[in-house]
């Protein structure tokens, strides 16, 4: 069964088409990439996926369950999680508190028994510091565990919002650009991370615009130009694809005129 | 070579009360002590200074003015977590004080209910307010919240001014008890001291509680990115209006132990200059940890006393102050590195006048 | 409670008073067009307009057109000293610091009022005579007439100034479009600048129009200039068009208020219109080029 399923979603935008009928599955337990040239529509379907916009026309489905017109934290809350183009971690905290609010959802505590720190209040933070610990470990930032989210260089802000998103025990995890200003070693490690991600049982479903690395992760890619979809299978197959080349290409064709 | 053992010497005894402040003083950079069981010895310190500091300086003077300043701190500690941790705006939590104050006054002078009962009513009528006035507002952001929030101000008093059977209209109203519990009346400023400053503990204390939950967490999510706060699951809107009604909670309780303090309550008290001067109680004690308030509170309460020295200057002397300390101390002065300025300046300035003295 | 006969006349005085709501607003989306600022102290332009007319013209004996010209262009200095000495300073600091500082100054501006004119509240004498004018029921004083008249000229004079100008259209592209604005080489601190002194301009003017018909005196500026903000908002936040229409608005729902409900309420009217239009249409009634739902 598809863990996620968009059918004949569009959105304009006055009067631009950011996405065109544009129907797909992502299958649990696999990694699908989304790529296509800038302004193909990518990150305007993860935001409609994650809630933070509606579509004009079409339905999305997770786990058979309708989401099209959900709140993004009910989105969240079915199993959703995702991570931004812009990174934003949480700067105005720590690292592993970073984490913790990612366990938002599987906490519990409500106002006042927060403030007067009932026992099994202090046993949920517990549990949760040492679990957030753990999976800092496995993302290699446990080292910095207390300092201010904000003082960490942008790789590892972009590891951590992962952990983040990870903390939530989500089914599915919508990476946004992950790569976008690494390096390549970076790159690497994340390429790790990700797989690791998958062997832990989450299905990514990954915009990205580094060919390497998606070719190396995604088990599956799908094309976007201009709001429509051009291509969608294995990532060698996609590759080849001729409509796939002109869509990239057709910017530097156009350099050739000069 | 002998004027720089000079300078040696006094440097010395500059920097050692700068050093010494420094330990004592919370700096707002260091997020995770507070949040965490590590910091108890400071704040120890801070608990001996509180409770012992009124015994030993036994100036009435010195009382009533802390006895505002923690009232003033209660109300700005509940704001801080709107404003500081939530990151939202507000202009009128002079009106939950406001209500608050009116609560209590009424239901003691009216009803005679007993001080204990009202002051929970006050912060409970408080609260009831801030939710059914959040629910609406606090969809709004930036400039237009802060707006909405002053519109609700202005409001607050407008109907406490026209309702007169009820409130007393601009005259306010009159006789309000002592604080007692079980008979014990809080009369003198010293009791009213402990009295408080008690509150301001416990209250500091659930603040902290929260702060480290899963509320605070949220809280601060929100503040940073409401996006973000949205992809874990938190319901931003919820988060807000927990946080608006929390601390309006706090500011019925504060205006119910300062319509007892004052035995009366009339609106002149609650208007937006006292909003404005909650918020910047805030902004000044430093917006990112709890103490910030009641700093900001103390050295704000102070601020007014010295000011009310110089009459009808006072005002402007305030709005000069306020934008001086706004463009300086953005952060607060309540961090290291505000108390480090102010006493580098010092320092400068006098060493400026020492070099000028030796040519 | 008020009959229903008496409405022509609070029209009447509701379309005066919202002239002047009008130009507070429009000194208000001047501001905020050409730095996103919203100036809390603009209210305390309106009064030192009155308040200051009136101490040339009484204390210093000053023909009355001299008077009021002459303290309009101190209001401009004060505005120009105002924009230098807290705006400038404070570019970069957050919303909730920009807000609180110029509370401040307008904290600042009125007691300082009050410290070197007084505290009584001043009138100035009408333009043209007391007589008041009959038309049918209606009982208008001429000073009503001077106010509209002056306030469409005024409308005139910047509209003309905004189009036809050099300066005038820098600072429109400004509003419309800081950074290609800022490309273009039109420096953005000028702008806002210049801002600061046309808002105070405009609000001295109003503050001189209105105080022959309502006293000024040195905390009259507070509540104007919070409701003329409201009028803004009520009309279309950052439209000029906009501040104009909800400052007529304004004037007229308020006026008409106290057929509705007691007469000591009308001032929390223009707040619960506030708080309405927030809830319901923050863009006000023609809309607004600045409210875009990320954003606020």
């Amino acid at each position: 069964m598809s863990l996620l399923l968009v059918d004949e979603i569009t959105k304009e935008y006055d009067g631009v088409r950011a996405l065109d009928r544009i129907s797909l599955e992502v299958e649990k337990g696999t990694i699908k990439g989304l790529m296509g040239p800038n302004g193909a529509g990518k990150s305007t379907l993860f935001h409609l996926i994650s809630g933070m916009e509606k579509p004009d026309s079409g339905k999305i489905y997770f786990k058979g369950k309708e989401i099209t017109s959900l709140e993004p934290n009910e989105i969240a809350a079915l199993g959703v999680g995702r991570t931004f183009q812009t990174v934003q971690t949480l700067g105005n905290m720590t690292v592993v508190e970073n984490i913790m609010t990612g366990m938002h959802l599987r906490l519990k505590g409500g106002l006042i028994s927060s403030g007067l720190w009932l026992p099994w209040i202090k046993r949920t933070e517990k549990e949760a510091l040492k679990e957030a610990k753990e999976i800092l470990d496995r993302l290699g930032l446990l080292g910095r565990w207390k300092s201010p989210a904000s003082q960490l260089p942008l790789g590892k802000q972009k590891l951590l919002e992962i952990g983040r998103a990870f903390a939530m025990k989500p089914d599915l995890i919508l990476l946004d650009e992950p790569a976008s200003g690494l390096t390549p070693a970076e790159v690497e490690q994340l390429s790790e991370r990700i797989c690791q991600l998958k062997k832990d049982g989450v299905t990514l479903f990954v915009v990205e615009h580094h060919m390497g690395m998606v070719m190396e992760i995604a088990d599956e890619v799908v094309v976007l130009d201009r709001g429509k979809l051009i291509a969608q299978g294995p990532p060698d197959v996609v590759r080849g694809d001729s409509k796939v080349v002109e869509a990239y290409m057709k910017g530097k064709r156009l350099n050739n005129y000069r | 070579m002998q004027t720089k053992k000079e300078f040696r010497k006094r440097d010395f005894f500059y920097l050692l009360p700068l050093w010494l402040l420094s330990l004592i003083v919370p700096d707002a950079d260091d997020l995770y002590s507070y949040r965490s069981k590590e910091f108890k010895r400071r704040e120890l310190y801070y608990l001996g200074t509180v409770l012992l500091l009124p015994l030993i300086w036994s100036d009435p003077h010195f009382h009533h003015l802390m006895v505002l300043a923690g009232i003033y701190a209660i109300l700005a500690l509940g704001l801080s977590l709107f404003l500081g941790y939530a990151g939202q705006i507000s202009l009128g939590h002079a009106a939950f004080f406001g209500i608050g104050a009116y609560t209590t006054a009424i239901l003691t002078t009216r009803y005679a209910f007993p001080t204990f009962l009202t002051f929970w009513a006050s912060a409970a009528t408080a609260a009831t307010a801030a939710f059914l006035i959040g629910k609406p507002i606090l969809k709004l952001k930036g400039y237009f919240l802060a707006l909405a929030t002053l519109g609700f101000g202005e409001i607050f008093l407008v109907i406490v001014q026209e309702t007169q059977t009820l409130t007393g209209g601009v005259i306010g109203i009159f006789g309000i008890p002592w604080f007692s519990i079980a008979g014990f009346s809080f009369d003198t400023y010293l009791k009213q001291y402990y009295l408080i400053w008690g509150v301001l503990l416990g209250l500091f204390l659930f603040s902290k509680n929260l702060v480290r939950s899963k509320l605070g967490r949220a809280s601060l999510a929100v503040a940073v990115s409401e996006d973000a706060a949205k992809s874990v699951g938190i319901d931003v809107a919820q988060i807000k209006i927990k946080v608006f009604v929390m601390s309006a909670a706090f500011a019925g309780f504060a205006g119910s132990l300062f319509a007892c303090i004052m035995s009366t309550a009339n609106p002149e008290a609650f208007s937006l200059g006292f909003s404005t001067l909650i918020v910047m109680m805030v902004i000044l004690g430093g917006m990112g940890n709890l103490y910030g308030p009641i700093f900001g509170s103390i050295l704000l309460t102070y601020l007014m006393d010295v000011l009310g020295r110089y009459q009808e200057w006072s005002l402007p002397i305030y709005g000069v102050i306020l934008i001086l300390l706004l463009i300086f101390f953005p952060d607060g002065i309540g961090t290291r590195f505000g108390i480090r300025l102010i006493y580098l300046i010092g320092y400068w300035a006098k060493k400026k006048k020492r070099d000028e003295g030796k040519l | 409670m008020v009959t229903w006969s008496s409405i022509p006349q609070l029209l009447s005085s509701g379309i005066t008073i919202g002239a002047i709501y009008a130009l507070v607003a429009l000194g208000f989306v001047t501001i905020t067009r050409a730095s996103q600022i919203i100036n809390f102290a603009q209210g305390e332009f309106v009064m030192l307009g009155g308040v200051i007319t009136f101490f040339l013209l009484k204390g210093l004996n000053l023909p009355y057109f001299l008077a009021g010209l002459i303290a309009i262009i101190i209001v401009v200095m004060i505005g120009f000293l105002l924009q230098v000495s807290v705006i400038y300073p404070l570019q970069k600091a957050s919303v909730l610091i920009l807000i609180i500082a110029t509370l401040g100054a307008s904290i600042f501006l009125s007691s300082t009022s009050a410290l070197v004119f007084g505290t009584l509240p001043k009138a100035l004498p009408p333009f043209s005579g007391e007589q008041p004018i009959q038309i049918g029921e209606l009982t208008i004083v001429p000073q009503s007439v001077w106010v509209l008249g002056a306030t469409f000229l005024l409308l005139i004079v910047l509209y003309l100034l905004s189009h036809r100008t050099l300066l005038g259209k820098a600072m429109e592209a400004t509003s419309t479009d800081p950074l290609g604005a800022d490309l273009l080489g039109i420096s953005r601190n000028l702008m806002v600048f210049l801002a600061f002194g046309v808002s105070a301009g405009i609000g001295a003017f109003a503050g001189i129009l209105i105080t022959p018909i309502y006293f000024t005196s040195y905390n009259s500026g507070t509540l104007l200039g919070l409701k003329g903000f409201i009028a803004a908002v009520l009309g279309g936040w950052g439209k000029n068009s906009g501040a104009i229409l909800g400052g007529f608005v304004l004037g007229i729902v308020e006026s008409l208020s106290v057929v509705f409900i007691p007469s000591g309420y009308k001032d929390g009217v223009a707040f619960a219109i506030l708080l309405l239009i927030l809830y319901f249409r923050p863009k006000g009634i023609l809309g607004s080029p600045f409210i875009d739902s990320r954003r606020w």
